[in-house]
């Protein structure tokens, strides 16, 4: 058996070269009226995918931009409609939002498609293979019976959405694979509520202990009701600032340790703290610029969530063929665009 | 002059180490393994993008790959070089383009917008803005708006009051009145989008005299009259699509805040339209323009005291009378005429 052996994707996009290209594609989609910010996501694309590179070689993006700005304009007619419609008549907009919502998982499916097809590395296509009945049974089924048990299905819903993302993607002829159990979802789940009992626990506790020691001000009938209070507002501060960031950075970390491609693994150790970091410094330079930041901003984001994931080779990577392609259309992906749903990829 | 690539055969993942050449119009591509001698009109070359580096993508699928972008520029004299790919490239078109974008955004935001909406407002159907006022008052009736508390005989001398008005020429749709009592929202009226005028019942009760009541009805006229709440309306729609679109993926929330600064303005001008029509309709009917004057100081100093205005506010894209930081500049204009 060989040993593994780690080849770190690289990111070498820089902010001010794509600051360039960014402000180009921004004046020109609008001069165009919209028409040329088909060209400009191919473009965004290519720059992204062009500049990572993994064991010497760069990934490339290969959507057609007539094709997206046909996708735009069906996604574009369908919201502007939703959002006019809603405001004069309700019902008729809420038909129509349901309709999407239904309509969601095969959207979801095509987006998958679009975009994998459109990926290669070495000159081979990444290819979507799911099926539409599994798309409505993962991406509406479990969701809906999830907010039906209150959320107690929600991991199990999530650990099967992303086996079916992973366990229908190719590489060339080769389909990844997935491992991780429902279980270690529950783990992550369940850490997350432990620390918030405790967060909860010792704000509460500390209240008691300066309020009997008479160091704040309340009568000591109001003791309890303000020291839960207080212990609430601050579980629900914690929670809401560093539980989605942590959580988000574990599953990322789960779904990439647990997925293999052929005899190959993957590693991925992204870090809660320093996603919360670049994600707050992005949010805050990007609001203080008026927006000009934002090109600096993506570049950051993606150098990180690139550089923190690892293929661990075992043997040639040399040996991956060419397999099936599937047909894709862009409608899918720009209303998943759109309409602003999206799948951890 | 030779280059050296990376070729791919688009069947498999193995990198070919080659040197590639341009014999008059055909590219010679030269390996260990392989020899490809190809007609250059045949093959795709990409526009240079950003330092990520040059292809050469042939009709089979087969890919190259060339890390020395000099090289490849002087080797195919720029093929597939493009306007764009040179602009991306310069500081100096970067600026241009964001001097442009910049100054685009500004005429559409300042004059491109508000002409859409009135063209797009002049084109709603009527049954169309009659139905967004109901679902208004179906709304807000349960929560914001309670029944009046007014005498009957009291809103009838209104409305008569307001039916003897005579209108200016091109305006022949008398307002609609609604009358409605809310604490939270105090002494106010608004201008709905299909054209009914909406009287809280404080704002009566604060008024010395009808002729004041009447004023505040024509300045809402002057609202109908112009189609603001609805114009008012599309454009704080395009604005916030535009908004949430453009930072989207940085928080929804964020993108409101923004929006709320953009819409003043607008707001501010369509005060000032409405109390000139309020003006030019009491004049016609010899009521003093000053009694308008007088209900907004009333209104201004009503809100002082029991100031709710987030709550005014947040009544989606209406006419909030007296809230605005301008209502001193209005009532000396109007005192003015
Ligand atoms: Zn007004």
């Amino acid at each position: 058996m060989t040993e593994y052996q780690a080849r770190q994707l690289q990111f070498s996009g820089s902010g001010g070269e794509y600051f360039r290209i960014w402000i180009v594609n921004v004046c020109l989609s609008i001069v165009t009226l919209g028409v040329y910010s088909a060209w400009a996501k191919v473009k965004r694309n290519q720059y992204f995918y062009r500049h990572t590179t993994l064991a010497g070689a760069s990934f490339d993006y290969h959507g057609d931009p007539k094709a997206i700005l046909k996708g735009r304009v069906v996604a574009f007619l369908l919201f502007a409609c939703y959002t006019l419609v809603g405001k004069f008549d309700q019902v008729a907009g809420s038909a129509i939002l349901l309709v999407i919502i239904v309509a969601m998982p095969w959207l979801l499916m095509r987006s998958l498609r679009f975009r994998l097809h459109n990926t290669s590395y070495r000159g081979l296509r990444f290819a979507f293979h799911g099926s539409t009945g599994a798309a409505y049974f993962n991406f509406l089924l479990l969701p809906v019976l999830s907010a039906l048990t209150l959320g107690l299905l929600w991991p199990l819903a999530q650990q099967r959405m992303a086996r079916y993302t992973r366990e229908n993607s190719t590489y060339g002829s080769e389909f990844f694979k997935f491992f991780a159990g429902s279980g270690a979802y529950y783990r992550i789940y369940f850490m997350t509520i432990f620390i918030g009992v405790l967060v909860f626990a010792g704000l509460m506790a500390s209240v008691m202990l300066l309020g009997s020691k008479e160091l704040i001000p309340v009568e000591a009938d109001q003791l309890v009701a303000m020291s839960v209070l207080v212990a609430s507002i601050g579980t629900y501060l914690a929670l809401f600032l560093l539980a989605y960031p942590y959580v988000a950075a574990r599953l990322q970390n789960l779904i990439w340790n647990n997925t293999q491609l052929g005899p190959h693994g993957f590693q991925a150790q992204l870090r809660a703290r320093e996603m919360l970091g670049i994600m707050f410094g992005n949010v805050l330079l990007t609001l203080l610029t008026l927006g000009l930041y934002k090109p600096f901003a993506d570049i950051r984001l993606a150098r990180y969530r690139i550089e923190h994931v690892t293929l661990l080779t075992r043997g040639s990577i040399d040996d991956f063929v060419a397999g099936l392609q599937t047909n894709s259309s862009a409608a899918g992906d720009e209303m998943a665009e759109m309409f602003d749903f999206d799948i951890a990829l | 002059m030779w280059l050296t690539a990376v070729y791919y055969d688009g069947r498999q993942a193995r990198p070919h180490p080659v040197t590639l050449c341009v014999e008059g119009d055909k590219l010679l591509l030269q390996g260990r393994d392989i020899v490809r001698r190809e007609e250059l009109n045949g093959l795709k070359i990409p526009p240079p993008l950003g330092s990520t580096p040059r292809l050469i993508l042939f009709a089979d699928g087969g890919r190259c790959e060339v890390a020395d972008r000099q090289g490849f520029a002087e080797m195919l004299q720029d093929a597939g070089n493009s306007a764009v790919a040179g602009m991306e490239n310069s500081w100096w078109y970067a600026l241009a383009a964001l001097l442009l974008t910049l100054s685009l955004l500004a005429v559409v935001y300042l004059f491109g917008l508000p002409y859409a909406a009135r063209v797009v407002a002049d084109r709603v159907p009527v049954y169309l803005l009659e139905r967004m006022d109901n679902q208004f008052f179906a709304s807000l009736d349960q929560t914001l708006l309670m029944p009046s508390k007014l005498a009957e005989e009291r809103r009838h001398t209104l409305q008569d009051g307001l039916r003897r008005l005579v209108l200016p020429p091109g305006e022949d749709r008398p307002a609609h009145i609604e009358f409605r009592g809310s604490p939270t929202l105090g002494a106010n009226a608004f201008a709905l989008p299909g054209g009914s005028v909406l009287v809280l019942d404080d704002l009566v009760n604060l008024a010395s005299n009808d002729q004041e009541i009447l004023a505040v009805l024509a300045h809402e006229m002057g609202h109908v009259h112009e189609k603001h709440a609805l114009r008012q309306m599309l454009q704080a729609s395009v604005v916030g699509l535009a908004m949430a679109w453009y930072i989207g993926d940085v928080s929804s929330l964020l993108a409101v805040a923004p929006t709320v600064l953009l819409e003043t303005r607008y707001s501010r001008d369509f005060e000032r339209r409405a109390d000139a029509f309020a003006a030019e309709l009491l004049r016609g009917n010899g009521i003093p323009v000053s009694r308008l004057a007088d209900i907004l100081e009333k209104l201004e100093a009503a809100h002082q005291t029991a100031a709710p205005k987030q709550l005014a506010e947040s009544v989606e894209a209406l006419d909030y009378l007296s809230s605005h930081p301008n209502t001193e500049e209005r009532i000396k204009r109007l005192r003015g005429l």
